[in-house]
């Protein structure tokens, strides 16, 4: 366990040295995503300027579940986004064979590689929003409840890198998943819609049951707004164990289907 | 006189065969964007509930404005033309072309629109597999000149798309790595493109800026065109408008290459 947190902090060095020689870059960057972020609060003010509520949420809690939505994203792209992502091109390439030599576990060593501090500085902006929205509700959270979100953010956090590297395991199979990264975005959408929202069987079925796309942001926000709820609790925590178990199994499945690509 | 397209007939071709290599890639892509339009139906359809109308338009009107929008996405947007193009000069592959008689802007272009009839032709697949759930939610008026004035809006549009991706590609000449402005372009695109929300729901002063915009031309333009959020006069004001992007942007490029050229240097054989 000393050994891999040593690997990582080597990594997380490594990452920060070169953002450090790349500042344009980091800038740029720390933009992309912080946009990103406004067009979707943007998209909540336009929408609210119509309605009073969506699905029984006023503006202020759909901020909130939101915000939280985002706060995993940025996490998810700050810790492993990069090395994923890259994963998939590395498989195409046979640059890949270079994470088979390595002495440690293939998924540990090929998803935690590189670090991302834009991600992780935007993770304050949303952060910042779900403090801003909790403010407007009037909540005052005890700290257990905090302590309860943190746990419940980590398990979501869990859970999106489980179907990120289901999705780019899928380039195993695939000449190219060049299509399927981007549609992983697609996914995170359904974080940003109150559980309510659902009404069909199907979609119910589909996203609330199947996939884990809106437990994943509702739980937390539900611990801030209406306090701690055992079942939302126990539904994310298993979901994360599962999902990282199915995650583990596919990519293991497709290492066997990998045949390097260079010399 | 029709020669010279004919290099340009074989650069459709080959683009059209190796696009078709990745057929399944565009479907997965099809496919995967059946979810973003389930989040649209379910966040609308909410939005909706106990309301009758959204800036002035009902339920099925807004959520036939996003489907049009999808189509047109997979027929004239540049998926990643930018980085095809950023790719190709970073390499050096760019050399060849500089030798031989063949324009580079319409290499790329002609690779464009046999890229773009694939994906387009393949997000049929999908949309016939949701017909059955979403087609009681369609509803397009069928006054003649929406199509008159719509398939040319369409054509200028696959031409502003496909200029700014060549721009943003062009400034590899100048940057090692364009990502980063892609996808900030992207966020812009969309949303000034009327991809997150129909940009007439914006407030009326701040919906006007939009219109002379390019962004508002790459995709709001002929959606509202076609589902009826545009009446005739602003489409003919919006044609002209386009008209002057299209002239625009094509100068841009031409200017982007001649400066980047200049600092350009080709190594190797």
């Amino acid at each position: 366990m000393l050994y891999y947190l040593n690997i990582w902090l080597a990594s997380a060095r490594y990452s920060i040295v070169r953002t450090l020689m790349f500042r344009g870059d980091f800038i740029v960057w720390s933009l992309v995503e912080f946009f990103w972020m406004s067009v979707n609060l943007l998209l909540i003010s336009v929408i609210y300027q119509h309605t009073e509520s969506i699905a029984g949420w006023n503006k202020y809690e759909l901020m909130l579940l939101v915000g939280t939505s985002m706060l995993i994203q940025r996490f998810l792209m700050g810790f492993f986004w990069s090395s994923i992502f890259e994963m998939g091109r590395n498989v195409r390439t046979g640059n890949f064979d270079f994470f088979l030599a390595q002495p440690g576990n293939v998924m540990f060593m090929a998803t935690t590689r590189k670090l991302d501090p834009d991600g992780l500085i935007n993770s304050v902006v949303a952060a910042g929003v779900v403090i801003y929205a909790a403010n407007q509700l009037n909540l005052s959270p005890r700290l257990i409840d905090l302590g309860l979100y943190a746990l419940l953010v980590g398990c979501g956090l869990v859970i999106h890198y489980s179907l990120l590297v289901i999705s780019i395991s899928l380039v195993f199979w695939l000449t190219s998943a060049q299509g399927v990264e981007g549609t992983y975005f697609t996914l995170m959408e359904f974080s940003r819609l109150p559980r309510e929202a659902f009404k069909g069987v199907f979609t119910q079925g589909l996203f609330v049951w199947a996939l884990p796309v809106v437990v994943v942001s509702n739980a937390p926000a539900r611990t801030l707004l209406h306090g701690f709820e055992w079942q939302w609790t126990l539904w994310l925590v298993a979901l994360a164990i599962i999902w990282f178990g199915i995650a583990v199994f596919v990519f293991h499945r497709g290492i066997r289907r990998y045949a390097s690509a260079s010399s | 006189m029709l020669s010279p397209l004919v290099k340009y007939r074989q650069a459709f071709l080959v683009g059209l065969q190796s696009n078709l290599v990745y057929r399944w890639n565009f479907a997965v892509r099809g496919f995967f964007s059946l979810f973003h339009l389930a989040v649209v139906f379910i966040l609308w359809g909410a939005a909706f509930e106990g309301v009758g109308d959204i800036g002035g338009f009902d339920l099925r009107q807004t959520l036939t404005y996003f489907v049009t929008l999808l189509i047109l996405q997979f027929f004239i947007s540049a998926f990643n033309e930018d980085y095809q193009i950023s790719e190709e000069i970073r390499n050096g592959l760019i050399n060849q072309f500089l030798l031989k008689p063949i324009n580079y802007f319409l290499y790329r272009f002609s690779i464009f629109v046999a890229a773009r009839l694939v994906s387009g032709g393949l997000i049929f697949l999908p949309l016939l597999v949701a017909m059955p759930f979403i087609h009681e939610y369609l509803t397009f008026p069928t006054e003649g000149w929406r199509f008159a004035i719509g398939i040319p809006a369409v054509l200028l549009s696959a031409l502003i798309q496909f200029s700014i991706a060549y721009s943003f590609g062009m400034l590899t000449f100048w940057f090692l790595e364009i990502q980063g402005f892609v996808i900030l372009s992207m966020a812009i695109e969309s949303l000034l493109g009327g991809q997150v929300f129909p940009l007439d729901l914006l407030p009326a002063w701040m919906f006007r800026i939009t219109q002379f915009l390019p962004f508002y031309y790459q995709m709001y333009f002929p959606g509202a065109i076609f589902t009826g959020r545009i009446d005739q006069s602003t489409a003919m004001e919006g044609i002209v408008i386009q008209i002057f992007w299209v002239v625009a942007l094509l100068a841009l490029n031409q200017l982007l290459w001649r400066r980047g050229l200049r600092l350009h240097t080709a190594v190797g054989g």
